[in-house]
């Protein structure tokens, strides 16, 4: 199994001289079997030079066959989408995946991105074949030799974390969630961080428990846990509403699940690279002082990995 | 007037080690007016970089206000609104002017973007400062300040894409993004927007080249604008909105090709200049 970073950050792409080396593109991973399964977990900005370099390849002549799975749809997970070559190539599958919605179905919410007047080419010009699937929490089913997963994360209008499973290896995506502790995110809007005097009833502490379970099975015995570390403490502390967590609540996890490997993600967009090395060398020595046998590292544009056999 | 260049990139953010000179953010060019007014043209992910400055002045406290300009609501031109910072500090006021035909169908626009699917402020009531939209036409100028403000409406494939024009304190700048003008060339009325500018910052994607390939996108080549930089008579010409894949090293070479047509065309004396993140101009 090959797993590529095409984009790394939160919120918004941010192009500049301080996140040139960690990548200041929205987003976007890349996992394929040995046996030529393509996955594509989110579609942030990343996702377009994915699709430049898919065009390189079978894709180009209309013939080639890609899975999107949408962790959620907030725009830095989907912006990149109007941007990827292989949609506009007649003869391309493409199979778009996301969590079921009450409210809005699947197709009509990533159309609204490219009607009028927001972007030139809608989706009926888009000329792949393209089909969505909606999925729902704890959904579990193959994508020809990928055996996925989903699970429900807590995040403002609720995310989705996979892992898939191929090659005898296993990578876990849990982006976007906030710790499963102070709040339980659902639709509404949260306008600041919950006052100190309202306590979490006592059903929302075990939907969270039941979460947060679910969240540390989904990531058991993972070769590789892409977990969204966004906050340091002190931000955390600022901001608990918007939904993110910090490395420690990504250690737990991993630890909890027994994972291998984690990987740092969903940086913040003002997080300079020099900043991110900083929060990756502070989130190894705390995780080496519980005495934790756990790689850890900080996903980056054009990182690279190969798990389990190799094609 | 002092301009400043926040985001100069077109069709969406292109951050990496290829474009740090001139930048990836996408269109946001901020005018200081001589009276202090600020106006802010276009909403693109710059918009971010320039909230992030205001806010450590009166924007900070709740004491700022500004206009917004939108040129029209292609993503590369608003995807900064959710992120400009200003925006969640009540007591700021913003002004904000686009170029559909009444206040809802602006505001419609604008509520889709901050929509629950998309961004978990849900709408830009929840945003904290006074926003108030309106629609502007090409019948009337907007005074803004001691400003004038005057659009008009180019054409840019399926939608119009407005320039706007500002005349201050005896100087003057155009704002021509997004112009994707037909086979005869600007038309008489964007060159009387034009005509005789200190400023004229101008869409420029494309190499002529890369134009021809792309037609059917409404945006204008390096040739349109020095075209319309002779054509009009302007002191000054700035290269903006480059394509998505253009490098530092693409942008240099427009900027060259830019200044040898020009000297070409008897037309010398127009300084030409690419756009740049970070670039103030005084005029």
């Amino acid at each position: 199994m090959r797993i590529r970073f095409w984009g790394v950050r939160g919120s918004l792409p941010v192009p500049g001289p301080r996140t040139e080396r960690y990548g200041g593109n929205t987003s976007c991973v890349e996992v394929s079997s040995a046996a030529g399964t393509r996955i594509i977990i989110d579609a942030g900005t990343g996702i377009r030079r994915l699709g430049k370099e898919l065009m390189r390849s079978e894709f180009e002549s209309g013939k080639g066959a890609a899975h999107i799975l949408i962790s959620h749809t907030h725009w830095d997970h989907i912006q990149g989408l109007p941007f990827f070559a292989p949609f506009y190539r007649a003869g391309n599958k493409l199979f778009v995946y996301a969590r079921q919605r009450d409210d809005q179905n699947l197709r009509s919410v990533l159309s609204l991105q490219v009607d009028s007047p927001f972007f030139p080419v809608p989706f009926h010009k888009a000329r792949a074949d393209v089909a969505f699937r909606e999925l729902h929490d704890g959904a579990h089913f193959e994508i020809n030799d990928v055996v996925v997963s989903c699970t429900r994360l807590n995040h403002p209008y609720i995310a989705t974390a996979y892992a898939l499973s191929a090659d005898g290896a296993k990578v876990a995506y849990i982006a976007d969630t906030a710790p499963f502790s102070d709040i339980l995110f659902g639709h509404e809007f949260l306008a600041g961080p919950p006052s100190p005097h309202s306590l979490l009833s006592k059903s929302d502490h075990k939907t969270l428990r039941t979460m947060r379970s679910q969240v540390v099975r989904l990531c058991e015995g993972a070769d590789l846990v892409i977990y969204d570390t966004m906050f340091t403490p002190e931000e955390y502390r600022q901001t608990p509403h918007f939904g993110h967590s910090r490395p420690s609540d990504a250690v737990d996890i991993c630890h909890d699940a027994g994972a291998r490997m984690l990987a740092l993600y969903h940086h913040a967009p003002d997080r300079s690279d020099t900043e991110v090395d900083a929060v990756l060398a502070s989130t190894r020595k705390e995780a080496t002082l519980t005495a934790r046998k756990l790689e850890i590292i900080a996903g980056f544009e054009g990182l690279d990995l190969a798990l389990g056999k190799q094609g | 007037m002092d301009v400043t260049f926040w985001g100069v990139r077109g069709s969406i953010p292109s951050p990496g080690p290829g474009t740090v000179r001139y930048g990836g953010n996408t269109a946001c060019v901020s005018v200081r007016l001589p009276d202090g007014e600020l106006i802010i043209l276009d909403c693109g992910t710059g918009a971010r970089n320039l909230g992030i400055s205001l806010l450590a002045g009166p924007f900070g406290k709740g004491k700022g206000s500004a206009t917004l300009l939108l040129s029209h609501a292609h993503w590369d031109h608003i995807q900064g609104f959710p992120f400009f910072g200003p925006f969640y500090v009540p007591g700021n006021s913003f002004t904000v002017y686009g170029g559909s035909r009444g206040e809802r169908l602006l505001e419609d626009v604008l509520e889709r973007q901050m929509a629950a699917q998309f961004f978990p402020v849900q709408s830009f009531h929840n945003m904290g400062a006074r926003i108030e939209m309106r629609p502007l036409g090409e019948d009337k100028d907007v005074r803004v300040g001691s400003a004038t403000v005057r659009a008009h409406a180019n054409p840019h494939g399926p939608t119009p894409a407005l320039a706007f024009r500002i005349d201050a304190g005896g100087k003057s700048l155009v704002y021509a993004s997004d112009a994707g003008y037909g086979t005869g060339g600007p038309p008489q009325a964007a060159l009387d927007l034009y005509r005789g500018v200190d400023l004229l910052i101008h869409d420029s994607t494309f190499t002529p080249e890369d134009r021809a390939l792309r037609l059917e996108r409404g945006l204008s080549s390096l040739e349109d604008a020095v075209d319309c930089a002779a054509r009009a008579g302007v002191k000054k010409l700035a290269l903006f909105h480059y394509d998505q894949d253009y490098s530092d090293h693409d942008v240099d070479e427009l900027v060259a090709r830019g200044r040898r047509w020009l000297e070409g065309r008897a037309a010398a004396g127009i300084e030409v200049l690419g756009a740049a993140e970070g670039l103030t101009l005084s005029l």
